[in-house]
């Protein structure tokens, strides 16, 4: 696979949210406005980064017999230092998300890259899938961040959009929010994908289409 | 006991993998230990500058301890510009928030009436019981109240403050808290009183 195939392999097709489904307790427990979704998602690349990263290094040397305790302990000190660091300087998005900081560490999603990707593959494609599927739950946390604060908020990224006169609809801050949120989402992108998907088969037909009338006119002539 | 190879190898991975891990987690707190104390001092500055009266000192600085061990308690007195006592500012724990515990900054003036309360921490609902940190109407309830001068106890309880919709838990822990702050400062007000003007005999 080239570079651009793993990211958006990573970023789409396989995102951790959308297509895997992986992760829901910080995506449901930190959603309630974008810019938690954002900095929860960016707390969870620099995790993806550091274990893809060293996940790969190690790649050949873990015996297979003991490669998850390995990996959950790679893990679990890059989800601490990540921890450590937001306290120290970003201290007030700490007391926000400190709670949800330690549960990246089984967030499945970053356990699942580095049994399925990284122990597999070189370091770079390593670091790109970690780009990746990063930025693919970031994206997710902060649309699904973005649709709870807008209807349960009126606003979004903290900037009032409705005007002061709209009544916050609570649900959508509450879990119950979240779920019909997500499933709106989800929705939205099956039918981006089938869209996809259909115009990928018309422009395969075309093609083909366009083979045999090359062909019946070679064979004319 | 014997080992074979295959068995080394398992341990010596898990082994290499936890003293690199423990390694750069040590390293890590050396370089923000630092930082996060600042932090959190900063935090608390900012949440004393909104509890406590207008004041010249380093409240953090002029904090004293009532009480011994378990019952020892950080009072943080706030002193105008000729250096008088003008407010006390501690910390009360609501032990039975929706969601865990609630940690309440309270600050009061001398004569034991209340200048404001802000919430430090709490894991409550969001958009439900968080009204106790961002709901500004709710929070200057409290502003000049005292001991006796209302009923301590949420509305729906036959008190003077307002639940708020859809949470009524979190706004009783509050109230219950303050009062309970309230009563201890009414306990122990001369011996407050006393460690201040103590602490001012030995600069």
């Amino acid at each position: 696979m080239t570079k651009s195939e793993v990211f958006f392999d990573g970023f789409w097709h396989n995102n951790a949210i959308f297509a895997q489904l992986l992760g829901m307790c910080p995506l449901l427990g930190v959603t309630t406005s974008a810019g938690n979704g954002f900095w929860m998602g960016a707390a969870t690349v620099l995790v993806l980064l550091g274990s893809n990263l060293v996940v790969s290094l190690v790649r050949g040397v873990i015996p297979k017999n003991v490669r998850i305790p390995a990996y959950i302990t790679i893990i679990a000190a890059f989800v601490t230092i990540v921890g450590m660091a937001m306290n120290a300087w970003m201290h007030e998005m700490y007391l926000v998300l400190g709670l949800f900081i330690p549960l990246i560490v089984v967030n499945c999603a970053i356990l699942g890259r580095a049994e399925a990707f990284a122990s597999k593959n070189s370091i770079s494609d390593s670091l790109v899938d970690a780009l990746a599927v990063g930025s693919g739950f970031t994206f997710a946390l902060v649309l699904l961040g973005g649709v709870r604060e807008l209807f349960g908020q009126g606003a979004i990224f903290g900037i009032t959009v409705f005007g002061d006169s709209y009544p916050d609809m609570l649900m959508f801050i509450l879990p119950p929010g979240a779920f019909i949120a997500l499933g709106f989402i989800l929705a939205g992108v099956n039918l981006i994908n089938r869209k996809l998907k259909a115009r990928a088969q018309q422009q395969a037909q075309m093609v083909q289409m366009q083979t045999v009338q090359t062909e019946a006119v070679e064979a004319h002539s | 006991m014997k080992f074979d190879k295959e068995q080394l190898q398992m341990v010596l991975a898990l082994f290499v993998v936890a003293v690199i891990a423990a390694t750069l987690l040590g390293l890590t707190d050396i370089f923000t230990r630092g930082p996060i104390a600042a932090a959190e001092k900063e935090a608390l500055h900012s949440a004393l500058a909104q509890v406590l009266p207008a004041h010249a000192n380093d409240a953090q600085a002029d904090m004293f301890v009532i009480g011994r061990e378990k019952q020892a308690l950080s009072i943080y007195p706030g002193k105008d510009k000729a250096g008088r006592l003008n407010g006390f500012a501690w910390e009360v724990t609501a032990p039975d928030g929706y969601a865990g515990s609630i940690r309440i900054l309270v600050g009061l003036y001398p004569d034991g009436k209340i200048h404001a309360i802000r919430v430090t921490g709490h894991k409550e609902t969001p958009g439900l019981g968080d009204g106790i940190v961002n709901n500004a109407g709710w929070l200057a309830a409290f502003a000049g109240q005292e001991l006796d001068s209302r009923n301590w106890k949420v509305k729906k309880d036959g008190g003077d403050f307002d639940q708020f919709t859809g949470a009524t838990i979190t706004p009783r822990a509050v109230v219950k808290a303050v009062k309970g702050a309230l009563a201890f400062f009414a306990s122990k007000r001369e011996l407050m009183l006393a460690a201040v003007a103590e602490e001012k005999e030995q600069p």
